[in-house]
């Protein structure tokens, strides 16, 4: 019955604890996934590539958060910044590789 | 050390590093001339109507009443319309800015930037006291038609001179056109060296050789004549990539690199296109 008991207690931790994610999001978290994707942003555009894409999910997240849809904000800050890694990312592998497309 | 040395520079040889833009512009006209042997690669000056026959005798039947010839008279207006200082575009130019695309752009070594031509056009006006025209569409373009249409037959001759500052710019446009970028990950190449002459949805591509011939261009999709400042920021749109400002930097050293590699090439412009 102990046994049982614990199980129960950890299984209803467990959930809590994933389930805390779930959580409405607030202007803090809004804040630091916003700083987050900016960064991102620069770096791409620094090595002459970012999407025109990530700019304007940047902008709709800002109007998200001014309308108190955190949610909503962070889930389109975190996608700008994604987009900016991956601008990085092909930014970073084309700088070692371009080369191999000029005829010779 | 030595062998070290050694194998830098031969990978430096392999990896093209080394290839001077003279050699570039001949492997690519190699290129081309493997890719499509019965072509003559001239004929490239006229885009994708130098691969689809049936879209050609269209655009040459358009080219009897051509769309872009208001443009010609207007930017002719223009241009011979004295500054409020009584000077003009001719003074600004050699030989009267009459025939002088052709070595457009080109390197000013006092100012170490790639001038184009329509850099050069606004440059007149602002030292002359007048407001630059907007980069794209309009009066600009206009002006940049007519001299474009005062050079037709002569042909592309864009110097790189002996500056490094000159070969780093004709370099960075190289390395741009080559460069995959955009959420679609396509590099101007993919279209218009690997792609070129192939269907993409409806259109065909035109080829990389003779893609700086034909400048300023009235697209029909635009609706009226647009600079090459203007394509570039729609072909990076496509790709969803962030276009770049008109005439930024960027733009600028792409145009020099585009436009020496259609060097020898006949100027066509401008020019009507789908």
């Amino acid at each position: 019955m102990k046994r049982k008991l614990s199980v129960l207690v950890i299984s209803l931790l467990t959930a809590f604890v994933m389930n805390a994610g779930a959580i409405a999001a607030d202007e803090t978290q809004y804040m630091a996934a916003l700083e987050q994707a900016r960064q991102t942003l620069i770096d791409a555009e620094a090595k002459v590539q970012l999407w025109s894409t990530s700019e304007i999910l940047l902008a709709d997240a800002e109007e998200a958060a001014a309308a108190g849809d955190f949610d909503l904000a962070v889930a389109l800050a975190t996608e700008a910044r994604l987009q900016g890694e991956l601008a990085v990312a092909t930014a970073e592998r084309e700088k070692k590789t371009w080369q191999n497309s000029v005829p010779k | 050390m030595k062998r070290i040395l050694i194998a830098c520079f031969l990978f430096m040889v392999m990896t093209n590093v080394y290839a001077t833009p003279e050699q570039d512009r001949l492997a690519l006209r190699e290129f081309f001339a493997q890719r499509f042997p019965d072509l003559d690669l001239n004929e490239m000056i006229n885009g994708l109507y130098a691969f689809d026959e049936g879209a050609r005798e269209q655009w040459l039947e358009m080219e009897d009443f051509p769309p872009y010839e208001i443009a010609i008279e207007e930017g002719e207006a223009a241009f011979n319309t004295p500054f409020a200082n009584g000077k003009g575009y001719a003074d600004c130019f050699e030989n009267g800015g009459i025939g002088i695309k052709q070595n457009y752009p080109r390197f000013d070594a006092d100012s170490g930037e790639i001038i184009t031509l329509e850099w050069a056009i606004n440059q007149c006006r602002t030292d002359n006291g007048e407001e630059p025209l907007p980069w794209l569409t309009g009066e600009l373009a206009a002006i940049s038609a007519y001299m474009a249409y005062t050079s037709r037959g002569n042909k592309m001759s864009v110097v790189i001179p002996d500056d490094p500052r000159a070969l780093e710019a004709y370099e960075s446009g190289k390395e741009y056109y080559f460069t995959r970028r955009g959420q679609l990950e396509f590099a101007c190449e993919n279209c218009h060296m690997q792609s070129a002459g192939n269907l993409l949805r409806a259109d065909r591509l035109s080829g990389m050789l003779g893609q700086a011939t034909h400048w300023p261009v009235y697209r029909s999709k635009w609706g009226e004549i647009g600079t090459l400042n203007k394509r570039f920021i729609e072909c990076n749109l496509q790709v969803r990539a962030k276009p770049y400002e008109p005439q930024s930097q960027v733009y600028r050293e792409l145009e020099y690199f585009l436009s020496y590699m259609s060097n020898g090439m006949e100027m066509n412009g401008p020019a009507s296109r789908r």
